[in-house]
């Protein structure tokens, strides 16, 4: 339905969803299959698939087997390896809109820049890059890993060469021959290490902290497998399980029990043991800070990579750059070609809450000045009729984020349907609902490696010390707590 | 930087016994009950319960008992025996408190007949890979585990992980993994008079008589408690609610998470499903 306001088109339905990847997918799947055709999927790009339609580095892959790391509603017999290439996984969502009826549903090129909440009319009002929409729901899928992070080095907007993020890969900057330096030493530098090194060309990794790294327990599936997955579903269920259940027992690690510490501790330096014989560089390949603080990295390729003659290991962070010059923190110069920045995400202050304003006019991003919250890590006080899919505290270090998107829209057809039987127009979290949440959370989150495991991690917000993006517990936990929707906690206005 | 929920093991005597018990501690933000463990034939806290109580430790007082070969004359052990060392540490720890208590394969016979006994103490059970009465698929197994302890044979360990663990577990494990894991077994006395109190229980009239909110546990896999069993003692106690496992019976190793979660929601709220019911595995 489209109507006249102010000379603008605005274009209304009951529901929008930014963004399409594994959550606006998911969000839209569930709710066509409900029956539920009244809204709208904002995305910015061109493609479906969110981080893995962007990030598309030489060897990427997921760090989740891909039976789990899908949709248990849309499982997929074809999967070619216990990790599939991210290449894989976009082309997973794409099918998934596709076969789903969802492409209809999506409006490409459509940036959301400012969603409004107008509390008299009980709707938002959202501008994007082309074009007005309004809706009485407004749900976010935007995830914590959209909008890569640049580090705040000197110099580095005049770095002479080729310079970009790995979630940004310039394909057209060919490596050979040149001098390479790979910025970070997280899951994508993991990643991208070994296949840069196998190239032509001189590689300067600049390595802030070191990351524990384990075996990867990858190969590929064979035909008679992916035939068993195709006849009889019931064995990716069975998978799903397993592996689901394999990844809950690693929370005991993050928990902080030392038996449990000390068995990943033991495996991750274990395997730099036996894949680096250098006594120097495998001490500076040691991280000094406990194990799962830090994402728990997983490869096979990673270390072998530094034993390589055109592999150099600078083990301090980049401070500087000059022309062409890289200055580490431990004062040592690297000229270089080209500079990957491996560097991670936005993703303790997500750059969609700069465009969210809520009843009072007030941006999410300044309402979260002590860092970001929700209550059951979905919805916000002050923010009516919103719904964060993938915000704060669903991330995980030991398990499927699918999972937590899955339990999350499980709880929005829960409210929806709440708000449908109830005649409610705007529905909003109550300030002590959400203080009381956010405190027992921080309780839980005491005594995890997160908080006591001594490392700088994006899973903390500098500004409060607090864990604002993990969910300090068992994946199972977030759905038993979080997964069903009550009305307990919120203020309604009915229609 | 100290990171740490392990606990050391405490000391208590029991008919001239020395009994090793873990206790988790008081805990001022929880509300739910003490959660007393009881592990299974040959186990300890530690073997057992090495996941359970750290991590149930996060949501109650945990207590887990080690059980110890009783000075014996002429009588055979008991569960009364075994019975008698499971209270000696609940009333020493925490006297006239109601407790959730939790056992696990013989620890859950023991349990059961302790919630039978004790009424008044034990208001919530949880029985995992339990069972009521020796089955003859029972009594096959443990003399083919006589005879081969008879014998002195090299294959007990590897028959006992056999046994032990689910055939899905140990088809994605490499066989090294296995034999290793069956290398870690240690029989001794003790479990040789486990072995033969396992051969002949039977007790169907006290979980008849059980009062306790109960959860029973089976597991899919099980072949030394086969999961029948855990479907006839919630048929039988009054107030108990169903859930399994796809798991063989060393589900303590196979699938821990898995009995954390349903531990966790159960003692939360005993209730929360009623009696008679069959809780839903969690198709994640």
């Amino acid at each position: 339905m489209e109507n006249m306001t102010q000379d603008k088109t605005i274009i209304n339905q009951k529901i929008l969803i930014i963004g399409s990847g594994f959550a606006g997918l998911g969000m839209g799947i569930q709710l066509m299959r409900k029956g539920e055709e009244d809204f709208v999927i904002l995305e910015r790009a061109n493609d479906v698939g969110g981080t893995w339609r962007d990030s598309h580095y030489p060897g990427i892959a997921c760090d989740v087997p891909s039976h789990l790391y899908s949709f248990s509603f849309k499982t997929n017999p074809e999967w070619s390896r216990v990790f599939s290439p991210g290449g894989e996984i976009q082309s997973y969502l794409r099918d998934c809109a596709k076969t789903e009826g969802l492409l209809p549903k999506i409006h490409f090129g459509r940036d959301m820049l400012a969603s409004r909440w107008d509390d008299e009319k009980k709707l938002w009002f959202v501008e994007t890059s082309n074009g007005l929409y309004s809706a009485q729901i407004l749900i976010t899928g935007t995830g914590h890993l959209a909008d890569g992070h640049l580090p705040n080095v000197k110099g580095i907007n005049d770095f002479i060469g080729e310079i970009f993020h790995s979630a940004d890969w310039n394909h057209e900057v060919s490596l050979e021959g040149k001098r390479v330096g790979i910025v970070g030493s997280g899951a994508s530098a993991i990643q991208i290490l070994p296949e840069v090194a196998k190239l032509n060309c001189e590689v300067t990794v600049f390595q802030r902290s070191a990351a524990y790294v384990v075996p990867r327990a990858d190969r590929v599936y064979t035909e008679a497998e992916r035939r068993q997955f195709r006849r009889d579903p019931t064995i990716i269920d069975e998978v799903r399980q397993q592996v689901f259940w394999e990844g809950e027992y690693n929370y005991a690690q993050r928990r902080g029990v030392d038996r449990f510490l000390k068995e990943a501790k033991d495996m991750a330096l274990g395997h730099l043991e036996n894949q680096i014989k250098d006594k120097d560089l495998r001490a500076k390949l040691t991280p000094n800070y406990e194990v799962g603080c830090k994402r728990l990295l997983i490869s096979n390729e990673y270390f072998p990579a530094f034993t390589k003659d055109n592999v150099t290991l600078e083990p301090s962070a980049i401070k500087e750059v000059n022309g062409s010059t890289a200055i580490s923190a431990d004062g040592n110069k690297f000229d270089l070609d080209v500079l990957i920045l491996a560097t991670g995400f936005e993703a303790v202050r997500p750059p969609f809450a700069k465009r969210i304003y809520g009843k009072g006019g007030i941006d999410l991003d300044t309402h979260w000045d002590k860092g970001m919250q929700a209550y059951q890590s979905i919805t916000v006080n002050d923010y009516p009729n919103l719904f964060i899919i993938n915000g704060p505290n669903t991330g995980l270090g030991h398990n499927s984020v699918v999972f937590i998107i899955e339990a999350q829209i499980d709880y929005i057809l829960g409210a929806l349907e709440f708000a449908k039987e109830n005649n409610v127009l705007a529905i909003e979290v109550s300030e002590d609902a959400e203080q009381k949440y956010m405190e027992e959370l921080h309780i839980r989150s005491q005594n995890t490696v997160w908080l006591d495991g001594g490392c700088k991690s994006w899973y903390v917000d500098d500004r409060s010390g607090r864990l604002t993006l993990i969910w300090p517990d068992y994946a199972h936990s977030f759905k038993d707590e979080n997964g069903t929707f009550s009305p307990d906690g919120y203020m309604t206005i009915t229609g | 930087m100290q990171i740490s929920t392990e606990n050391e093991p405490k000391k208590l005597t029991v008919n001239d016994v020395e009994i090793t018990y873990f206790d988790s501690g008081k805990q001022d933000i929880s509300d739910r009950l003490p959660l007393v463990m009881i592990h299974g034939t040959g186990g300890r806290t530690d073997s057992h319960f090495g996941y359970l109580f750290p991590l149930a430790a996060q949501r109650q007082r945990v207590i887990s008992i080690d059980l110890a070969q009783p000075k014996l004359k002429s009588e055979s052990l008991s569960l009364e025996h075994l019975s008698a060392q499971v209270m000696a540490v609940v009333n020493h720890v925490i006297p006239d408190e109601k407790i959730t208590l939790l056992g696990y394969s013989l620890g859950s016979v023991i349990a059961a007949s302790i919630a039978s006994a004790f009424p008044k103490t034990v208001e919530n059970l949880i029985l995992i890979a339990g069972w009521m009465k020796t089955d003859t698929h029972q009594v096959m197994r443990n003399q083919v585990w006589k005879e081969l302890r008879k014998e002195n044979s090299e294959a007990i360990k590897k028959y006992m992980t056999f046994c032990a663990f689910s055939a899905p577990f140990m088809s994605n494990k490499p066989i090294e993994e296995m034999l290793a894991a069956a290398e870690m077994i240690e029989i001794n006395e003790f479990v040789d008079m486990q072995m033969t109190l396992n051969a002949d229980i039977d007790i169907t009239e006290q979980a008849l008589d059980i009062q306790a909110t109960t959860l029973v546990i089976g597991c899919t896999f099980d072949q030394m408690v086969p999961k029948h069993h855990s479907k006839q003692l919630y048929s039988v106690i009054k107030d108990a609610r169903y859930a399994e496992v796809a798991s063989g019976h060393a589900v303590v190793f196979e699938r821990p998470a898995e009995l954390v979660q349903l531990i966790d929601n159960f003692t939360q709220n005993p209730q929360k499903h009623e009696a008679g019911e069959i809780i839903p595995a969690l198709r994640p």
